[in-house]
């Protein structure tokens, strides 16, 4: 039992840290993509390569993980943000297939289907981790320095030139912000840091394919990240927490096994329809409804009801 | 050698010719009003100079450079800011913050103390010392007017293109947005200024430049511009004082 709990909170952590770093993009940036679990999976395999090759270390095989997601999406991003909101969406949905492709057929990298499978557990500081628990402590330290450094950077003169941009586009250009500058900037941190998680997860599962880092599950993390609300710190991990949570609550509902299945996905989706139409800010605003009011907001109004 | 020197400078949009041809040139250090009826081509013509229109033909010369052709934001840094006729703030954030964003390097990872002390003293000046915390969308009609001068005030900038700074401002108000002009001058800035309200215009220019059809039909003095009968009955008999259709 303590295991399965240990295991899904490495889950929860991995997907705190991936939905916290599409936030920077999708909430602060105004970058909406679904292309993040390529770079969650170009951090694992990163890892797995390092880890496989040439050290066990985890502090290094993240490392390298975050350099090379961070340069991949770099390289994703110059080009492809200079294209506005809504064709970035697409655009990214084209990246998406393209690096799952690449992670099924690239063999002599990737090792295709079939993934690298034997990676060593991780050593961090000359401690070799085993047990689940110890990977849960792991990946709640990597969460916590994760969310630090973006709380300093939404709050750094970075992130409100993202913010600016955010509520103006215009102004913050006649201002003499440089739009393409701050986004490519944005775009690369933010996949440096799902990096974080695919190095985890790697040492964690000691197996990668691209089975982990399709659409269904890029489309997921953006999910969390509306579902607990874009642009503030608590609404990726409300959103990851639900998500990730919701089905394994879902099992302790006594009912034949053959429904499970079907009713499963049937509350979740239904529950996510639900939260869109009542709380459309996402699932951290539900606080503001219980402070006192403040003067109607001009623009969406969602969590004024 | 002039402030800006606006040269043949052309826009058309489809086969709409907004702009046939403007040459000004701006004197240094002096505010000049650009007046003219309703679509004579005023906030274009400011797109045009800052790089959010490029213009079919022309020239525009700051400092010995062509700007033709440069993004806004290298515009922006290069010494002119303008602001927006329908103020553009950035509405969830505060009046510091907006002041702020302005004028720090965005690759930075902390707030500089000299940055925050700067801005404390551009809020002082436009008299929002006192609304420093609160949200721009927050604020009374006067006090955004404000913010968005403070916004631009906080920038190294030489040459202010301020679009309809002063429209809807009482009388107070009018009076400290006269007084902060002023100052601007006294610093040695160069100020062009679309403004609609004549006795604003009266009160506060060195040189009007009348702008109609998209052109410049004449530039002088105040006191001479308004002897010009032909451009008082041009400009009231075209149009009264409504608002300006055409924005970025």
């Amino acid at each position: 039992m303590i295991a399965y709990i240990a295991n899904l909170g490495v889950l929860l952590g991995i997907a705190v840290i991936l939905a916290s770093s599409l936030n920077l993009m999708v909430g602060y940036a105004g970058i909406f993509s679904v292309a993040h679990a390529v770079f969650y999976g170009v951090g694992a395999y990163a890892a797995a390569k390092v880890a496989l090759g040439v050290t066990d270390s985890f502090l290094l095989a993240t490392a390298v993980a975050m350099f090379v997601s961070g340069a991949v999406s770099f390289l994703l991003a110059v080009p492809v943000l200079r294209v506005r909101e809504e064709y970035f969406v697409v655009a990214s949905i084209g990246f998406q297939v393209v690096a799952s492709t690449i992670f099924t057929s690239w063999h002599a990298v990737t090792g295709g289907m079939g993934g690298l499978a034997g990676i060593p557990p991780a050593r961090v500081l000359g401690w070799q981790l085993t047990s689940p628990v110890e990977y849960l402590i792991l990946t709640a330290v990597c969460m916590v320095l994760v969310l630090a450094f973006i709380a300093v950077l939404v709050k750094s003169p970075f992130g409100r030139a993202l913010k600016a941009f955010r509520d103006d586009e215009v102004a913050a250009t006649a201002l003499g912000k440089d739009p393409l500058a701050l986004r490519v900037a944005a775009t690369t941190i933010s996949g440096a840091l799902a990096a974080v998680a695919g190095s985890i997860y790697a040492f964690h599962v000691s197996f990668v394919n691209p089975e982990s880092f399709t659409l269904d599950y890029s489309v997921m993390i953006l999910a969390m990240v509306i579902i607990g609300g874009a642009g503030s710190l608590a609404g990726p991990i409300v959103g990851a927490v639900f998500i990730t949570a919701f089905p394994a609550l879902l099992n302790f509902i006594e009912m034949p096994s053959r429904y499970v299945g079907p009713v499963e996905q049937l509350i979740y989706g239904a529950s996510i329809v639900l939260l869109m139409i009542f709380w459309p800010n996402g699932l951290a605003s539900v606080w503001r409804l219980l402070r006192p009011r403040r003067p109607v907001q001009a623009a969406g109004g969602g969590t004024e009801r | 050698m002039a402030a800006l020197d606006i040269n043949g400078l052309r826009k058309a949009f489809g086969g709409n010719v907004i702009i046939p041809d403007v040459t000004l040139a701006l004197e240094p250090g002096l505010i000049t009003s650009l007046v003219g009826p309703n679509g004579a081509g005023k906030t274009t013509l400011f797109n045009l100079i800052t790089g959010f229109l490029r213009p079919d033909a022309g020239s525009v010369h700051y400092k010995g450079s062509d700007l033709v052709g440069l993004s806004p934001q290298r515009v922006t840094r290069l010494g002119i800011a303008r602001s927006f006729q329908d103020l553009r703030l950035f509405n969830e954030m505060t009046v510091f913050e907006n002041v702020l964003v302005a004028q720090e390097s965005s690759f930075r990872l902390w707030t500089r103390a000299a940055a925050c002390r700067h801005t404390d003293a551009v809020l002082e000046r436009v008299g929002l010392a006192d609304k420093r915390d609160t949200r721009a969308m927050d604020l009374s009609y006067a006090e955004r007017k404000f913010l968005n001068l403070a916004r631009i005030m906080a920038l190294d900038i030489d040459l202010f293109l301020l679009d309809e700074p002063a429209s809807g401002l009482d009388g107070p108000s009018r009076t400290t947005f006269h007084m902060l002009l002023q100052s601007l001058k006294d610093e040695g800035h160069t100020v062009l200024l679309i403004e609609h309200n004549l006795d604003i215009v009266r009160e506060v220019s060195d040189r009007i430049a009348f702008l109609n059809k998209g052109e410049v039909m004449a530039f002088d003095t105040p006191e001479r511009i308004f002897a010009n009968e032909r451009l008082t009955d041009l400009y009231f008999g075209t149009a009264g004082r409504p608002a300006e259709a055409e924005s970025c």
